[in-house]
This record gives structure tokens, sequence and C-alpha cells, in this order.
């Protein structure tokens, strides 16, 4: 998957498989129907699954017990290269560190300030759509590398926000050279484009009937209440759509930390996220077995995050529509 | 693919990319199935892939890395070997030195060499030693390659395990690039051969102590930091009658020396003597972008080929000094700036080595290239060729028959495989200590951690 | 989905209190006031929406600005706007990097864009019409784990792909960044328009099928056109990721001749100096001027279109 928030599509979604099954009861009973055509068309994608997702899950598993320096054919390492990780590489850690960091603040701030927007567009009469689209083309420019170098200019020593603060008594030098701020500009980054999850809020604040807050106000419910009694938990399926969606994404940032790091993780490792860290071991240092090791511990993790994320969700997202 | 990846060489017929297809499709889908294959030409025509030979026509692929100057050069005397060789075409490329290594790197493992590649001293281990370079003692034995007139020991360092895989293109030697406007303001004396770290610091002292500021009113310190450097750390460790590496697998230094290096640079960091984090952190390589291209120290530790880019960003002051010493002791050695090899895998060997040969030993070849590769290794080109230079050119030309006069050691063996990911390491290592996250102890004791692991 | 029905039971109930009419909509409120109220508040969302605009279109107006900054205004200066436009910045930027001209950095960013958007609107089409119209063995295990595969890092792929690409001898080609399109691998899409060809009624297939038509027939000439839409959505976002994305072409691309206008900024990345600010800014422009386009060309689509055809699902 590319980087960038992609549009809505599944929010709130039943989980589809489920849907499936069911499906055909509804319909008529299948007919012997000849699935030559099916396979057909799903000709590349199974091609495309075969050889260019699983096979390479495969390989990249194989790859990450050996060392593999693209020259010499792969050497056997056992689990070597995970005990490397774990145990005897502090950039290893650092680049978790720094991640976390990064997903932790940059993820609720994004949708925090995304809902807040929307609740504010979706409450005016006028002007929805515009402020819609201006709000969201940062969600569509931000992933380039041009920006990247704004906010590097923007945050770098001298730059707007440099002397903006120095100028109200904050001497930073710069926060693109400061290792305790540098990945704060990629988080800001971040949330400046937080128009993608806001216009999926605002989709899924326009599908709640009006009547339910007329009945909430009715009981008595004053705005806050009924925020978090109607609005939230309505919402809640798109929220945690865009929680999903927004925090697999941040684990793989890569171009902002890029640009803004010159592609170095600086200063002091402090922007050396997960990804970079990942691209240095493999394509930098050609350390292909390490870095497959480094993919599978971020595809295993990301996995674990989406499973609690579902988990919990168990205990907050409510589906309308929810059969038991 | 399921298989080991290996470096196994793909037969040109296996080398057609696939596209889509299935046996069956709807009328229309022809049209996009027309698309496709244009796209498909289309695109295939921007795939390089032209090393064969058609009609007693020999195609030769050439590359290298480097900055503007050295590109126009370059290809100049390529079509005047071309001329020479009517029946040789050459196709180059060049790219910046990070893209290019990791290019070579990639066509080496698909065993697609270039025919003539430059090299850097730190791969020549890695290529020779997975067997991706062609053995070129053949072609010096039949004086197809001729290097008598070499520097034994310069020529010695295209050599891996005793064969010879590439030969060098130039010599140059580390130095610092200091402004001697603002050392006589200080009152210091300009550097001479022989002068020790403690003087190198007293005069970084000297020049800090003037109270100047740069751009931005930022103070203006005595040095750059060069603890960033992992040639300064060789020097330094050689004065001290150490090397960086003592094998291909092991280190030649302690944990306590880096630490007593970094400790060095630290404390001058700390008294406001060398560059400060923020601006040593940005130290890229270009002149440009260090704290002395930057006008906030007097003084840049650097090879002789990147020295050329400060007076036009300085001024005439700027001039080249010596590498520091202990006690009399140099570090200091040439090393070759950059090295030839032919690809293993070259279908046209004899005719790379012809292009081998004319860009190192043709007189013709020798006016054009000039000393963009620093001083040629043939002695009588570099004669030559010295005659023309002027001003900093000149300097550096005369600097480095200064340096072998005071005496230089021989260079040390190529460095190990590792050591391409280790520089890169070191400066990374040291920023630690600059923005004090580690004691230079701490931080010496992790590099050498990830030295041992690289070198393993 | 159908959100209809009321919220799954959280409480909406259980605390309110008696206080009836607090309510700020109270219908009954005497006349002037309440509505000098609503029109202050209305005022102060505006406020609060263009507050917000502002700070968001800060970064943008600013690249715009140094754009056309002179040199010497882009140290010394704090003030946004350039004091004498400097439009010689543009034909530098226009000279491109490493001698290779903008002109041909753009119409490399576009062979790779089209070719993407051709492969995956192509690629996806095809899935997403099996996955929702044919019946076939494993469907649903099949469609579980293409939806399984929008959540896969793509890293988890990276390294065996780049050496299957370098065997195949195509790294330093365009292939490594278009093939993969053709073969349906960004599965969101695939998943985009099966939700988007469910909500199309089952009537048209029947009809077709009576007319004779088989499946092939069906797709091209009733189901695809009906779904314009979702394939106008796969191919703009094909066309401003492709266009955007750095990793894979900093992975696969070392020849500056075929560099993208991306790469080529790049390697500004290293600048800190700021004299080259000018050119290198407007470089930027020119870059994001072709999402800017697009932007402005389907802001419908992009926003509203894509919202709700997704949730509606």
């Amino acid at each position: 998957m590319t980087a960038q928030a992609p549009p809505p599509a599944a929010a709130a979604e039943r989980p589809a498989p489920a849907r499936d099954r069911a499906a055909p009861g509804r319909r008529r009973p299948v007919r012997r129907e000849r699935q030559g055509p099916a396979y057909i068309f799903l000709s590349p994608w199974i091609l495309g699954v075969v050889l260019l997702t699983l096979a390479p899950m495969a390989v990249s598993l194989y790859l990450s017990f050996t060392d593999y320096n693209l020259f010499d054919p792969p050497k056997w390492v056992g689990l070597r290269n995970y005990a490397e990780m774990f145990t005897e590489d502090p950039r290893y850690w650092r680049s978790v560190g720094t991640t976390l960091l990064y997903v932790v603040v940059a993820v609720p701030l994004k949708l925090a300030l995304a809902l807040g927007v929307a609740l504010l567009l979706n409450s005016m009469r006028t002007g929805k759509g515009f402020y819609r689209s201006a709000f969201y083309a940062p969600s569509l420019l931000g992933a380039s590398m041009s920006i990247a170098l704004v906010w590097r200019a923007l945050f770098n020593d001298g730059g707007t926000v440099d002397e903006l603060l120095s100028g109200v008594g904050i001497n930073t030098g710069g926060w693109v050279a400061d290792p305790d701020l540098a990945v704060f500009v990629v988080v800001l980054l971040t949330v400046w484009q937080f128009g993608a999850p806001m216009v999926i809020f605002l989709a899924g604040l326009q599908q709640i009937p009006t009547d339910v807050y007329e009945a909430a106000a009715l009981d008595g419910a004053g705005r806050w209440r009924q925020f978090v009694s109607v609005t939230l938990p309505m919402l809640s399926p798109v929220l945690f759509f865009n929680l999903v969606l927004e925090t697999i994404q941040s684990f793989q940032v890569f171009t902002p930390a890029f640009a803004i790091s010159a592609g170095k993780g600086g200063p002091a490792d402090s922007t050396n996220f997960y990804t970079l860290y990942l691209y240095e071991r493999g394509f930098s240092a050609s350390h292909m077995g390490y870095a497959s090791a480094m993919a599978w511990v971020l595809l295993l993790a990301i996995g674990a995050v989406t499973v609690v994320l579902f988990r919990t969700s168990r205990s907050w997202v409510f589906y309308a529509n929810e059969e038991g | 693919m399921t298989s080991t990846p290996g470096i196994r060489r793909t037969p040109r017929t296996a080398r057609r990319p696939r596209t889509p297809r299935s046996r069956t499709r709807p009328p229309r889908a022809l049209a996009a199935l027309a698309v496709l294959s244009a796209l498909a030409l289309l695109l295939s025509g921007c795939s390089g892939d032209a090393s064969g030979s058609s009609g007693g026509k020999v195609t030769l692929t050439f590359a290298w890395w480097g900055n503007d100057d050295r590109h126009k050069r370059t290809n100049e005397a390529v079509d005047l070997f071309e001329k020479r060789h009517p029946n040789v075409t050459v196709r180059t490329s060049f790219a910046s030195y990070e893209s290019y290594v990791q290019k070579l790197a990639t066509q080496a493992a698909g065993g697609d060499l270039p025919d003539v590649a430059q090299l850097d001293y730190r791969q020549i281990s890695q290529y020779a030693g997975s067997d991706t370079l062609r053995d070129l003692g053949p072609y010096v034995k039949s004086g197809a390659l001729r290097t008598g007139a070499f520097d034994k020991e310069l020529l010695s360092t295209g050599a891996y395990e005793g064969t010879q895989y590439a030969l060098p293109m130039g010599s140059g030697t580390t130095g610092f690039a200091y402004d001697a406007a603002v050392f006589e303001k200080a009152g210091v004396d300009p550097p001479k051969p022989g002068w020790t770290w403690q003087e190198w610091a007293d005069a970084g002292r000297a020049v800090s102590d003037l109270g100047l500021k740069g751009p931005n009113g930022k103070p203006y310190t005595g040095h750059t930091d060069m603890g960033v450097h992992e040639d300064a750390f060789e020097m330094w460790l050689r004065s001290r009658g150490k090397q960086l590496y003592a094998s291909e697998d092991e280190l030649g230094f302690t944990a306590r020396d880096l630490a007593r290096f970094w400790s060095f640079t630290d404390k001058l960091r700390r008294e406001g003597v060398v560059s400060q984090a923020k601006d040593t952190s940005q130290i890229s390589g270009a002149v440009e972008s260090g704290p002395m291209g930057r006008k906030l120290a007097a003084t840049d530790f650097t090879w002789d080929a990147p020295f050329l880019g400060y007076p036009p960003l300085l001024g005439d002051s700027v001039h080249f000094a010596p590498v520091p010493t202990t006690g009399g002791k140099a570090g200091q050695y040439i090393k070759p700036t950059m090295l030839l090899g032919v690809g293993a895998n070259s279908e046209h060997p004899k005719e790379a080595a012809e292009l081998v040969d004319f860009l190192l030993n043709d007189p013709a070849a020798g006016d054009i290239l000039g000393v963009t590769r620093g001083v040629p290794p043939n002695q009588e080109i570099a004669e030559r060729v010295s005659k023309d230079l002027k001003g900093p050119e000149k300097e550096l030309y005369d600097f480095g028959k200064k340096v072998i006069r005071y005496g230089v050691d021989p260079p040390p063996k190529a460095p190990p495989r590792g050591d391409v990911v280790l520089q890169v390491s070191f400066s990374r290592v040291y920023q630690q200590v600059v923005y004090e996250r580690q004691s230079p102890a701490e931080a010496a004791e992790e590099y050498v951690a990830e030295a041992e692991r690289e070198l393993r | 989905m159908t959100t209809a029905a009321a919220p799954h039971d959280t409480g909406t109930g259980t605390g309110t209190g008696p206080g009836t009419g607090a309510g700020h909509d109270g219908p009954a409120r005497t006349g002037g006031r309440a509505r000098a109220r609503t029109r202050a508040r209305r005022l102060a969302r505006h406020a609060g929406a263009l507050a917000v605009l502002l700070v968001l279109l800060y970064p943008l107006v600013w690249l715009l600005a140094t754009s056309l900054k002179p040199a010497e205004e882009v140290v010394t200066s704090l003030r946004l706007l350039p004091g004498r436009l400097e439009w010689s910045n543009y034909s530098t930027a226009m000279e491109g990097v490493s001698g290779v001209p903008v002109s041909r950095l753009l119409t490399n960013s576009l062979l790779i864009s089209l070719g993407s958007v051709l492969g995956n609107v192509l690629s996806c089409a095809l899935a997403a019409y099996a996955f929702a119209r044919l019946r076939f063995r494993m469907r649903g295990v099949m469609f579980a784990f293409m939806v399984a595969t929008m959540m896969l890092p793509h890293h988890a792929v990276l390294i065996p792909q780049y050496i299957i690409f370098n065997q195949l001898g195509m790294v330093d080609t365009y292939w490594p960044l278009i093939l993969p399109k053709f073969l349906a691998t960004e599965a969101f899409f695939v998943f985009l328009i099966v939700q988007f060809m469910r909500g199309l009624p089952r009537e048209l297939d029947e009809a077709a099928r009576i007319d004779g038509c088989g499946p092939f027939r069906i797709f091209w000439s009733v189901v695809l056109p009906l779904t314009r839409p979702a394939l106008i959505t796969t191919a703009i976002f094909t066309f401003i990721w492709t266009w955007n994305d750095f990793f894979t072409q900093l992975i696969y691309l070392f020849d500056p001749e075929k560099f993208t206008i991306t790469l080529a900024l790049r390697n500004f990345v290293d600048q800190s100096s700021t004299s080259a600010f000018g050119p290198m800014f407007a470089m930027s422009v020119v870059s994001l001027l072709p999402i800017v386009l697009f932007f402005f060309a389907f802001q419908r689509y992009l926003v509203q279109g894509m919202a709700t055809s997704g949730l509606k699902g």
C-alpha cells in the first residue's frame, strides 16, 4: 500500500467475509456457473498475489534468517538477525522509540483535529463545501517531497517558525537540528494533513439522522451531552476506521522523515524512523537479511496493533445494523 | 524465485519483462492490450541494456560518480577514445556518489557491472572479494595496461589478496583547509609540516578567542568539529602508531582509543573551539553545508579534491595545511582518490582494458582530464599536467610533493567490506556525543560494537 | 451501511435528567435576541474555519512566495511576500538537476503515473468485478485475503521484490514501478471498486444475461460504464499517489536521466544554503502543479464522491 491517507471506502463496513457468507442466502440458489470466467478476471490479481505478495513474503521470511548482502548467496544464520536487533543494536530501539512516539502523538492529534473541524463544518450552513475542499488539499500535497522540503525550511535554523519563536523569546535554533524537536516537525506535517480523516468524519456526521438529536434534545441533553451520547457512538465506526487507517500508515511514514533529516535520520538518530532505518540497513548498508527481519517485525507489530484495536473496538464501536 | 535468490546471473532471455496476460479476453479488451504493449515498448526503450556487439561494433559501458566538471572532462576524453577506436562505442553514465554506490551494488548483484567502472577505495574489497571484478593481471603482463610509470605503492591499492583488480585513477591526501587571513588576525603562524595536534588545538583557541561572528550572528569558531570524520580519526590514530583495521575482520584500535579521540574533540566543542552540534550535524560532504563553508569556522578537515571547492566560496586566503602529527609522527598517507575496474562479466574485456589504459596513460586524455580525479597516477602524465596548473590546483599539486618529501607511510590495505557502512556510522554515532546524549566513552563502545558486528 | 436505526443502546436515555427546555434550540425564544445570537455564532464558526484555513494555507503561500524571492531576500527578511518578483528562479529551476531538464523529469513522472493509472484501473476493475459479481470457489477466503493485504506494510515484500526485479535486470527501469500496478497489487482500489459495484442493481446483469451476454460482455458493456465514478476515483488517487511517491523511486531508479521530479528534488535535501532556495522551491511549485490541477479539476469526485460512495458501500 502506498503512503498517505486513502479515501474512506470501507468506513464502518462490517467485516466483509461475514457479509459474503450471509449473502448467498438472499439470492437465488446458485446455478452451476462456470468458474472459468471468474478466474480469468482474477488472473492479474492472483498473479500479483502469488508473485508479488505471497512469494516475496515467504522469501523475506527466509531472508530474515540469513545474512545476505546482494553479492554473495544468502548465508543461514538462524535467529541471529533477530537477536542482534533486540539485544545488540541500540539504534534499532532508538528507531522503535522514535516511531512509537510519533504514532502516539501524531495519530490522536490528527484525529482530534479532524473530528473537531468536521464538527465545526457540520454545523455550518454556508461554505461547507468550500472549506471541506480547502482543508482536504494538504492531504493530497502533504506526502510530496516538495512539501516536506517546505517544512524543513520553515522549521530550520532561521526559518519562519524559528524566527517567530525567537520573537517571543524562545530560542530553539531551528527544530530540524534539535534532536528533541525534529520528530515534531514530522508530527506537525502529519497533523497538517488532517483533511482526509476529516472528510470521512464529515460524511459520517451527515449520516446521523437528525431525529436522534431531536430525541436527545427532548430528553434534555445539552450540547456536550449530545456529543457524548449521540454523536460519538454514532460516529464510532468511522472513528474506528480512521484510527486503524492512520495508525497503520503512521508506522510506515518515510518521505517527510527522509526529507527533514536529509536522508540520515538525524540529528542524533532522532528522526530515524523505523522505515528509514530499514531502508538504511537494507539498501545503504546492504544487509538485506537484517532488513527483512525488521520488515517482519514491523509486519507482526502492525498486525498486533490492528488486532488490539479490533479487540478494544468491541467495547466502544457501535454498528447501527449490528445483528447480535 | 522461491529458491535462493543468489547472485546467479540471469540469462538474457529471462530478461523480457512479463506483462499480465489472460488466455481469453473480450474483443474490446484488445484495445487495452494494444495500449499495454505500446507502453511496454516505451518502457523497454528506457531500460538500458546494450553491451552486445553487432557487426564488429563493440559497445562498452563506463560509469563514474562526480560533479559536472568531471562529467564534462570525462565525456570529452571518451569522445577522443571513440575517435581513435572507430569500432568501439562507449555508453557513459554518471551519478552522485551515493546513488552511484547503490546502483553499482545492485548491478553487481545482478552480475551486470559496467564494463568499466569507477570504484572507491572502500569498495575494492567488497567487489574483488565477490568476484565481480575482472583480474587485470594478464592485461598488465601483456602490456595492454601500462603501469610502468605508476608509483608502486599506489598501484598496490588496487590489489586484493595479491590480485590486481583495479588501477588507481589518481592520488590524493588529507589535510586541513584553513583561512590564512583569519589565522593571521589571530596571530597564529601558518601551519607547517610536522605541526602537532596540540598546536592545531591552540590555533583553534586563538581564532575562537577573536570573538568573530558568522552570518546570523553565530559565533565563529576555530575549527570544524572533525570528530565526525572517520578519516580524521584514522590520521590521528596513525600518528599514534595504530590503524583503523588490523585485518579483514578486525579493528586496529580499541574503544579506549576512540573514546580518547572523541574526548579530545568533545572537550574543544565544550570550550567553543570547534563548531557547535547543530552546525556539525549538517556536515554532508558538500563544502557549502559544512561550518567552514557557511563561514562559521576557520578550518575544515578535508581531502585535497573537495578542498578545491573552498577558494571559490571563501576567497584566495584559503590554503591547504598538512594533517597535524603526534610528536612529529605523521599519520598522513597518499591514497588513491578512486580506481578503475573492469566488470567480471564484461563481454569485451580487451576493449575495456584499452579504455582504462587510454584514460590513465594517454597524454591527450591526461590533458583533458587534468586533476579532476586528483594527481594522475602515471607520473609522466602528472608531470605534464602540473605545468598548466594554477592557483589552488597548483598549490595542491605542490602540497602533494611536499607531503611526500616529509615522508608518508605506505597506504594501508584496502579497507574491509564493512567500511563503507562504518564510515557513515562513525559520524552518526559521534552525533550522540555532540548532542550530549552519550559520553565519548559510551559512544565509542557503541561504535566499536557496531563495527565488530559489521566485520564479522 | 444503513444508519437509520438508533445507536446501539449506549445509554442515550439513561442519564438524561429532567430539566427539559434548557436546550439552546428551544423553540419559543423571543425573536431578535436569539436571531442575533445565532448569527453571531454563525460568524464565529466562519471565523474559526477561516483561522484554521489560514494556518493550513500558510506553508503553501510561503512556498509560492519563496519561489519568487530573490536570493538575498530569502535570508534577510521574514516578510512573507517578496519585495521583488524573481521570475528567473523559474527559468533556473527549469534547467533541472545534474543536466537533466525539468521537462524531462516531468515527462518521466508522467509516464510512470499514467502507466500506473492504466494498470490500476484495468487490473483492479477486473478483480473487483469477479469479487463483486461472479461466484467461484474460495471467494470468501480470497476476498478476506485481499482485504487483509490492504493492511500489509509494503516493507514486508519490498526486499524480495527488489531482488526479483534486480535478477530480472529491471532495476533502474520503470518496470518495478508500473508492472505491479497491472497485477492489482493495490488491494485498496480493488476493495473500493468492489464496494461500488455491489451497489449497482443486479437486475442489469440479469437483463444482459437474458439477452445472451457472457460475463465479459456484461463486465465491459454494462458494469464498467456504471462503475465510472469509482474508476475515476481510482485513477485520480493512483495518479496523485504515484506522482508523490518517493520510496519506490528512490530504491529503483538511479540514472539521472530516468529520475522523476520527486527524485530530482531529493537532491535538494542536502541543501542547507539558503541562496538556492528560490530555484529549489520554484521547482517544487512546478512539481506540485499537476496535483493541484487534478485537484481543481476533480475535487468534486475527490472529496464528495469518495466520502459518500465509500461510506455507503
